[in-house]
């Protein structure tokens, strides 16, 4: 099975297939040799051979065998990124279905713009202050807007340079998770 | 006493749960309308609606909350931390149901909850405060009476919240041009977050370390002060990690800390467990800050270096027992007591709220190794409340190896589907300045504005290797279905490995998650 794998905005080549000690893993071109027990519907037990031998069937053993749980969290909406847990440690990775999906959305070129324009509640809260007005030059992470919820204070900021077009809301008022809060251009 | 009703939720509330199951006391839960599934009400005995999720409408109700009580036949409240633990009113109001309050009684808790009426009392029971005004500020004061009564002061300076406390109400003032603004400002906070808009000034000392002082009280008049907790790891005024002993305590200024404590207590006939806390500079000077009528969040390091359990001692005081724990051995930590607590934060992202369904919680165990946990796997962590998951424990005979343990357990600790602040917890304790002790309330704010956007959990090569391969074999199982029931090894069955996994049933063995064939 090829996949096309993103991380960290990298994208590689992964081919997995089934072999009689369970799976050959190519990443890349590099080959790894990885038993594999399930351990729930979202995690997985793998043993992954260090060796990767250059060529032939089977991969090179150097006697080293690594072991590492993986959990894998998926997003709510499916199609997005998918979070795996390396023991504890997250990593976000992009599987090649996922990413065609959005293309074909046509959101892909949408998020890396739009997005960083739009000051968006990730949460339900209160409006507490309103730290720039209207025509206000703004720097890259440079807050916008207090929001409070889950009793703290939430300083939403600038995700680029830019000025400000458009302020949505006004100091007191409550909004939900997703509400538009400030517009940059 | 028999059955006590827990007036609160999360962590606190299982905490107290297990006390009174310890002691054969019936434990009552209440819970809001997005808690009907939370861990306390399931552990409880009893558990009562009372309402909707905001807390406005629930947890802060006193009279749902007495009512509750009335209708289980408790007889006794417990109110935890947070929501009505500091309310006067709470406390009167389950006295006059004729219920014990497991806390401080209203007078005390109405007397330390003003800070100028607490700096007051520290001042005649002859402990140093920060300097600053002793009443509140006229809500009248020309600007030019402001200015002038800052200067008497010092600049850099607080204006503080009368009724504050979380860092709401709270502004720095620089300077004299700062003053009027940054008043106006800590005024109106104030009024929202407290309902009483009334501030003082206070000096802002220079890098000062928060250093607090547990006790209990009984209603005999003995007081007993413990060794003392070390909290300096703040990030805008919320603790974040707390420990115990502090390194910058020796055994005489323990004493002297200790011995102040328990005489701003006695000053108020206080009762049930409190804390004293106090800001310490580079000097060695300490300076009483104020107190906190209720059991504390950071109260499981004190347990752990005493050996005590402070909820069971609440209840056996507001039964009216004697305190008979031996003074020297409260002061006296046996070895070393650290405590993180774990938000549904996204540290990554200013440290902005993660709620949400938790999907996967798997929490560390093992030597020394303490989690105080309110939630759980397939659990929602609600947009209403303090977004605590956990607070993770480690003791060890020296801070080295508290540390350590520490470390070790985070790594552990396995949260998916939503954000937490573990990565960052992680990095933190991996600081040479936390190991070394080199840290004051703002350190970690200032550590925070130097450093780069990079990710706190930051994942090496080798490690997004094995997260590509763990995606890319998940995602072709997902396609080829098959043999990939939980606890089996993906890979042809050979004939011996059947046998023996017959065998196993045969004799009765359970085939579970995780076995391996």
């Amino acid at each position: 099975m090829h996949y096309e794998v993103e991380v960290n905005g990298r994208p590689r080549q992964v081919d997995v297939t089934r072999t009689a000690d369970g799976f050959a893993v190519v990443v890349d071109g590099r080959r790894r040799q990885v038993d594999v027990a399930r351990i729930d519907a979202n995690t997985l037990s793998l043993l992954i051979d260090g060796a990767a031998a250059a060529g032939g069937d089977r991969p090179g053993r150097d006697g080293r065998c690594a072991s590492h749980e993986v959990a894998i969290s998926r997003p709510a909406a499916s199609g997005g990124p998918l979070t795996v847990f390396v023991g504890t440690a997250p990593v976000v990775v992009t599987l090649d279905g996922g990413r065609r999906r959005q293309a074909a959305l046509g959101h892909r070129a949408a998020i890396g713009s739009d997005a960083a324009l739009r000051v968006i509640a990730p949460m339900p809260g209160k409006v507490i202050r309103v730290l720039v007005a209207a025509g206000d030059a703004v720097r890259l992470r440079q807050p916008l807007v207090v929001v409070e919820a889950m009793k703290m204070e939430n300083e939403l900021r600038a995700g680029r340079d830019g000025h400000v077009a458009a302020i949505h809301v006004r100091e007191g008022v409550s909004v939900d998770a997703g509400t538009l809060l400030i517009e940059l251009k | 006493m028999k059955k006590i009703l827990i007036a609160n939720r999360g962590e606190i509330a299982v905490r107290i749960i297990r006390a009174c199951r310890e002691m054969g006391l019936s434990p009552v839960a209440v819970y809001s309308e997005c808690d009907r599934a939370a861990p306390h009400v399931r552990a409880a005995d009893e558990a009562y609606p009372i309402g909707p999720s905001a807390p406005r409408d629930s947890y802060l109700r006193a009279d749902k909350l007495v009512d509750a009580a009335r209708r289980s036949g408790a007889d006794a409240v417990h109110p935890g931390y947070g929501f009505l633990a500091e309310n006067a009113a709470f406390a009167a109001a389950v006295r006059d149901a004729g219920l014990t309050f497991i806390g401080p009684t209203p007078e005390a808790i109405a007397l330390m909850g003003s800070k100028t009426a607490a700096r007051a009392a520290a001042q005649r029971a002859g402990v140093p405060v920060v300097p600053g005004t002793a009443a509140p500020l006229a809500a009248t004061a020309a600007e030019s009476d402001l200015v002038r009564t800052a200067d008497g002061i010092g600049y850099p300076l607080l204006v503080k919240a009368v009724s504050g406390g979380g860092g709401k109400g709270m502004r720095t003032v620089a300077g004299p041009d700062d003053l009027s603004a940054a008043v106006a400002a800590a005024r109106s906070e104030a009024g929202t977050a407290f309902g009483d808009a009334a501030v003082y000034l206070e000096r802002q000392l220079v890098r000062p370390r928060h250093v607090e002082v547990q006790l209990l009280g009984d209603d005999h008049g003995t007081i007993v002060p413990f060794v003392e907790r070390e909290c300096s790891i703040q990030r805008r005024h919320q603790k974040l990690v707390e420990e115990s002993p502090s390194l910058a305590v020796s055994p005489a200024l323990r004493r002297a800390m200790t011995s102040a404590a328990a005489a701003v207590a006695r000053t108020v006939g206080y009762t049930s467990a409190g804390t004293i806390e106090f800001l310490l500079d580079g000097d060695g000077r300490f300076y009483f800050l104020e107190m906190n009528t209720r059991l504390q969040v950071e109260h499981p390091v004190t347990e752990m270096v005493t050996g005590l359990d402070l909820v069971r001692w609440q209840i056996r005081i507001a039964r009216g027992e004697r305190l008979d724990i031996d003074p020297d051995a409260a002061l006296a930590p046996a070895g070393h007591a650290i405590e993180c607590r774990v938000y549904a934060e996204d540290p990554d992202n200013n440290f902005l709220p993660s709620p949400g369904r938790i999907n996967q919680l798997r929490a560390p165990a093992g030597p020394g190794i303490r989690d105080e946990s309110g939630t759980g796997a397939g659990l929602d962590v609600p947009i209403y409340y303090d977004p605590l998951i956990s607070k993770l424990v480690a003791w060890a005979e020296d801070r080295p190896q508290a540390i350590a343990r520490l470390r070790r357990a985070l790594g552990e600790y396995l949260v998916t589907g939503i954000h937490t602040t573990l990565p960052f917890l992680g990095w933190l304790l991996a600081q040479p300045d936390f190991a070394a002790g080199r840290f004051h309330t703002t350190y970690l704010d200032d550590v925070l504005k130097t450093r780069s956007g990079r990710p706190f959990g930051e994942p090496g090569r080798e490690v997004e290797e094995v997260a590509i391969i763990g995606a890319a074999i998940q995602a072709s199982l997902a396609r080829g279905g098959a043999d990939d029931a939980p606890g089996t090894a993906l890979r042809p069955a050979d004939r011996w490995k059947t046998q023996a996994r017959l065998g196993a049933l045969r004799k009765g063995g359970r085939v579970g998650r995780g076995t391996r064939w």
